[in-house]
């Protein structure tokens, strides 16, 4: 029995400190700040192009006339701008990515139901896997900013859905609307791309901001599309 | 049932006497006026709904009434239609009729009506229509700001060729609006100030996604639109059938055609819909097959309609059959084969059938290397069996067996497979072998050539050749060699016996039949004349004359690549009757003599080579032009040859060659032909029609000119493009004669001369010797003595004292002088031999040479005074020549003079002269008067040496008789 005591006790402390690695190591995450970034990166400039996905969608709504291109690129969805996400502390702008792109997460579910095979439009499902792997490194990146930075400050973001879709019933305001939408996921994707450029090399540089400031200027920093109030009959 | 139908009349007529009798009217005729409940309308699809009923109907009362119903649209008296129909109306029981307005009801206003008229026989009083009702809009409102544009009916579904109105309202404050069917302006037609409809007639599938029609305003760039879903035409399916393989489940299939999906969820695919009549059963389907389950056995007759449908159109087709005439059964199954021997196998299979009252038919076939060697039909009922025959040893096989209702017959099954191989037997033919002999150092090189046998004829993996060469005139000394297969040839030597050549190819099972061969003595390679012969792209047409009548066979062999080294040896064995036989080959290329050979193989006696025949598949043009070498230039003519030009291995038969010649002037001799050639160029040109000369001389040429010239070898094709000319100058005319008489005569003084060169010293001393003048030797100055004018003195000082030779002779002295210092070369080469110390020739006299010592010390001491002591001494012994003291003074200042400016002054050396060979003097007088060699001849090598040491020796010589002063500059 006195041997077995410590045994016992030599089997917790391993048992213990294996469990807290696993708690600290945040599994399929990379503990690179470089490598996250430089994906990050990579990732929001592949997603700024609009030929991966807004221009196919264009081209299969056949919405790629003059008038009707004008009207998609010119009044795009209101995404927040890159002022805005300037100005907001680095995990707030990863927790607004992640916000947002869980809302084009939906729209891009939305819009595959809109074709007869999805077969068609194979960028659809490119576009997915690429905002799932947005969203997988922005979630890393913050737990590796968290941990950094030892405490857990609340993130200041809205709750309330930022970009709702209108539901409509007219097929020609909802391509519109989808257009205007990935236009603007797009051109949201440019303005992330650049913020992380923006970023330090490492993370002791980590931006610190009011975040009073950053929300007030996030109220601004929306941009509003064009609304297509189209009135409703009256039966 | 009478009594019902007077019952209901009766109560009819009652009800009518009571109305008539409460209106009190008996004279007017019934009316039944349709009152209208209600007018609804929707949006998407575009439709006006009337509800009316009849309300003076009595109870539980049904009437066939005719209605008319009267559309206007805007105002009521714009009637645009007019509808009339007929339908039972019952006793409180609202009636609906749908109307689809052509202008969206968003923009246009619409008014209806309607009037009834009993229309039943039952109604035996005479009936008319009945008062309109009231009118009733049909609308839907929208509600307008004065921006806005808006355009109407949403999202329209038609089929693709159908017409279609879209209509646009737009507000007030909008004038410039213009609308547009994808990029293609529309234009409209303004219903009021701010409606306007556009007509779209046949239109058009455009994508699934729809086809935009929008409309902007200019002035305010805002936009509205409608997506127009154009729908493809539902298609009837294509080859509707069913059929079943077990009797429980039909399967009935078909081609579906277009699919008419539009996205956006505006329509799904086509819906496909089984019915069978008898059954009343229907099922739904998906797009192209439909599994339909037996489930009364009793049923033997189906009636199928397959109804296909979307939103616009339903379409169907049907079929009915008897169950057992669409069976298709299924693949027979157990196949197995037996093989009995080299060329049978046995086949067994069984097949699925309902019992043995069914006769199945089967069809059998055997494929070899994917083709089908056989085919054959069998009835069976529940098991079948069949036997191959004929078959091929060591050959793969795959048998197919499938089986359809004998009765009945509505397709094939599937086929059943089964593959088996039949083993390995003995080849079954003798090879094919023709050889080549010659003859080396008495013994004759046998090669031997087989053709491959034939898959068929191998039955079997060819293992090796058996040769066995048994010599006919000792049997011991017979040979046996075995070649592993692939070979195809072998080399024997043979001696000059007779042999018989026994050749057999064997695979795992046994040999094949031999073929014999017999080598006589005699070669039978005889010399025959060689013939030629056209051949076409076919081949070659080959006849022969046949030589005798004992003929086993004749073979016809030649060389598939003539002009290689490699012969690749090919023949051709014919029967002993044939004359003639046409060889062709895929191998035969045009411009390629080939060159064949026609033996005769007799009973007995050696192979007998009956002809030699060559030609070519298709003459072309010389391919190689000559190399021509030019020879015999003259000024008037050159020769040219081009004996190297190989003309058998030409792409034809050369006929001849043609020699061109260019030259300035153009003119052609006679024999010549002036052409033009290709290159607009003129040229005279000759034409040797002889192929075997190969050698020209052109003539008539002009001396000193250029001459251009080429041969060129010609076929019955054409003559040869590739070459080119050469250039040849003829030399001038009198070259040649100057040549021949110059050269030699230059030659000969040439000669003359050398030997007068040579001869010269002789001649000179044998026919002019040198006579000394003293009254001209400017070394005698004519100094006019005082007492003795007559008297001539010598000068010394003028004179370069270069050799002094004083021989000892008895009468005299001779001096000889060789001119500027130099002792004549000749005096030097035939010296005799260096006398040795023992045959040193006894006291006879002595000539020496020696170089004058330069002493130094003798400058530096006394150089006006001191005259050294051989020059003294020779001074001394000049005996007739001595002069007076002062002329010697005169001249030892001089010839001092004289010698310190010379290279040697500033030296500290002495050189000592080397001792000539006593041959010095008069040759002759040597010869005549020492006969004997001279025994104090000397030779001193000349050497340096120090002062001090020099002039011991120079004293120590300082007796000589005879010795030369070197002349200034030499050593």
């Amino acid at each position: 029995m006195q041997a077995q005591f410590p045994q016992k006790t030599l089997l917790s402390l391993v048992l213990s400190l294996l469990l807290l690695s696993a708690a600290l190591a945040m599994p399929g995450c990379s503990s690179s700040y470089q490598m996250l970034l430089s994906q990050l990166q990579r990732l929001a400039n592949d997603t700024e192009d609009p030929r991966s996905l807004a221009e196919p969608y264009m081209h299969h709504q056949s919405l790629n006339t003059t008038t009707l291109r004008k009207s998609c690129t010119e009044h795009p969805a209101a995404f927040p701008s890159e002022d805005a996400l300037r100005a907001l502390s680095k995990l707030d702008f990863l927790h607004t990515i992640d916000t947002m792109l869980g809302q084009v997460q939906h729209r891009v579910e939305a819009l595959k139901q809109q074709f007869v095979r999805t077969q068609n439009f194979p960028q659809l499902e490119n576009a997915e896997y690429k905002i799932r792997g947005i969203r997988n490194n922005v979630y890393c990146m913050s737990w590796l900013l968290r941990r950094s930075q030892k405490t857990l400050e609340p993130t200041q973001t809205s709750s309330r859905a930022l970009l709702s879709p209108a539901p409509t019933s007219d097929t020609f305001q909802a391509k519109l609307d989808s257009c205007r939408f990935l236009w603007g996921y797009h051109s949201f994707m440019g303005s992330v791309g650049r913020v992380f450029s923006e970023w330090g090399d490492s993370l002791s540089r980590s931006r610190r901001h009011s975040p009073r400031r950053a929300l007030h200027k996030r109220a601004h920093g929306f941009r509003h599309s064009r609304s297509s109030q189209r009135p409703m009959p009256r039966s | 049932m009478a009594f019902s139908v007077v019952l209901q009349k009766a109560f009819l007529l009652a009800l009518l006497s009571l109305r008539a009798y409460q209106n009190e009217v008996f004279d007017e005729p019934i009316q039944l006026v349709p009152e209208v409940q209600n007018v609804s309308t929707s949006s998407k699809p575009q439709q006006v709904n009337l509800q009316w009923t009849v309300p003076n109907l009595a109870h539980h009362q049904e009437l066939k009434m005719m209605l008319q119903i009267e559309i206007s649209r805007i105002k009521t008296s714009n009637v645009i239609q007019v509808v009339n129909y007929t339908t039972t109306v019952k006793w409180n029981q609202v009636m609906h009729w749908n109307w689809k307005p052509d202008i969206p009801l968003e923009c246009v206003k619409y008014f209806l009506r309607i009037r009834g008229m009993v229309d039943d026989d039952k109604f035996l009083l005479q009936s008319s229509w009945s008062n309109w009702s009231s009118w009733q809009e049909a609308h839907i409102p929208v509600s307008l700001e004065p921006n806005t544009v808006l355009v109407f009916p949403e999202d329209p579904l038609v089929e693709e060729g159908s017409n279609i109105t879209i209509c646009s309202v737009y507000g007030r404050n909008q004038h410039n609006v213009s609308c547009y069917l994808q990029e293609k302006p529309i234009p409209g037609e303004q219903l009021d100030s701010h409606v306007s409809i556009f007509n779209l007639n046949n239109v058009v599938f455009f994508r699934d996604t729809g086809t935009n029609f929008f409309c902007n305003s200019i002035d305010t760039k805002l936009e509205d639109g409608i997506v127009l879903f154009v729908s493809k035409v539902l298609e009837e399916p294509k080859n509707f059938s069913c059929e079943t393989q077990d009797f429980k489940t039909l399967n009935c299939i078909w081609e579906p055609g277009v699919d008419t999906a539009l996205a956006w969820k505006q329509q799904p695919p086509q819906n496909y819909t089984l019915f069978e009549s008898f059954s009343g059963r229907r099922k739904l389907c998906n797009k192209s097959s439909c599994d339909w389950q037996i489930t009364d056995d009793s049923q033997e007759i189906y009636n199928f309609t397959l109804i296909a449908k979307n939103y616009l159109r339903t379409r169907s087709v049907s079929v009915s059959f008897h169950l057992t005439h669409r069976v298709y059964l299924k693949a027979p199954h157990n196949v197995s084969l037996e093989i009995i021997n080299t060329t049978k196998a046995h086949m067994t299979w069984k097949v699925h059938s309902r019992g043995n009252d069914y006769t199945l038919l089967c069809q059998i076939e055997l494929l070899c290397e994917k083709e089908v060697i056989h085919e054959h039909n069998v009835s069976v009922h529940m098991s079948g069996d069949y036997l191959f025959n004929d078959l091929d040893p060591d050959t793969e096989y795959k048998a197919s067996v499938r089986c359809a209702d004998a009765t009945h017959f509505w397709k094939w099954s599937n086929w059943a497979e089964k593959t088996f191989s039949t083993p390995e037997a003995a080849p079954s033919e003798a090879l094919d072998v023709w050889r080549i002999v010659r003859s080396k150092n008495g013994s004759r090189i046998v090669t031997l050539f087989w053709k491959p046998l034939s898959k068929s004829r191998a039955n079997g993996k060819i293992l090796f050749y058996n040769i066995v060469a048994e010599n006919q005139d000792k049997p011991a000394k017979s040979k046996h060699c075995s070649i592993p297969a692939p070979a195809s040839d072998t080399q024997l030597t043979l001696d000059q016996s007779s042999y018989k050549l026994h050749i057999t190819a064997n695979n795992s099972v046994g040999m094949s039949p031999e073929t014999i061969l017999v080598l006589s003595r005699e070669s039978g390679n005889q010399e025959v004349v060689e013939k030629r012969i056209n051949g076409t792209k076919d081949g070659f047409l080959i006849s022969w004359e046949p030589r005798s009548r004992d003929v086993i066979s004749y073979i016809v062999d030649w060389c598939a690549h003539s002009q290689n080294q490699l012969c690749d040896l090919q023949w051709k064995n014919l029967g002993p009757n044939t004359t003639s036989t046409i060889i062709s080959s895929d191998a035969f290329k045009p411009g390629v003599r080939y060159n064949f050979r026609i033996f005769e193989i007799p009973v007995q006696g050696p192979v007998y080579l009956v002809e030699k025949q060559t030609g070519y598949t298709q003459e072309l043009a010389p391919l190689e032009s000559p190399e021509v070498l030019t020879s015999n230039l003259t000024s008037h003519s050159f020769t040219l040859s081009w004996q190297g030009y190989a003309s058998q291995f030409q792409a034809g038969f050369i006929q001849g060659y043609r020699v061109y010649l260019k030259s300035k002037e153009m003119h052609c001799h006679s024999g010549w032909d002036k052409v033009l050639l290709s290159d607009n160029s003129v040229c005279c040109n000759y034409d040797i029609k002889d192929p075997k000369q190969k050698i020209f001389t052109v003539e008539n040429l002009r001396p000193e000119s250029d001459y251009e010239f080429s041969v060129r070898s010609y076929t019955s094709v054409g003559e040869n493009q590739n070459a080119t000319f050469m250039m040849v100058t003829t030399p001038d005319e009198h070259s040649h004669m100057l040549l021949k008489t110059m050269l030699p005569m230059s030659l000969c003084v040439l000669l003359i001369m050398v030997v007068c060169y040579w001869k010269s010293q002789w001649v000179k001393e044998t026919c002019y010797p040198d006579i000394p003048n003293p009254s001209k030797s400017s070394i005698l100055s004519p100094i006019k003595y005082m007492q003795n004018p007559h008297l001539t003195i010598m000068n010394v000082k003028d004179c370069i004292p270069d050799v002094l030779e004083v021989i000892n002779k008895a009468e005299g002295t001779k001096t000889l002088y060789t001119g500027a210092g130099k002792l004549h070369a000749e005096n030097v080469t035939k010296l005799p031999p260096v006398p040795t110390e023992k045959d040193s020739c006894g006291p006879v006299p002595c000539i020496f040479f020696e170089n004058f010592t330069y002493d130094q010390l003798a400058f530096d001491s006394d150089s006006h005074g001191h005259v050294p002591g051989p020059l003294k001494d020779i001074l001394c012994q000049l005996g007739p020549l001595t002069p007076p003291k002062n002329l010697l003074n005169v001249l030892g200042n001089s010839n001092m003079k004289s010698l310190t400016g010379s290279p040697t002054e500033e030296t500290s050396l002495i050189y000592v002269s080397q001792l000539a060979s006593p041959t010095c003097g008069d040759k002759d007088s040597l010869t005549t008067n020492l006969p004997r060699p001279v025994h104090c001849s000397e030779y001193k090598m000349q050497m340096a040496v120090p002062p001090s040491l020099a002039s011991p020796a120079l004293s120590k010589n300082s007796d000589l008789s005879s010795m030369i002063l070197l002349g200034k500059g030499e050593p």
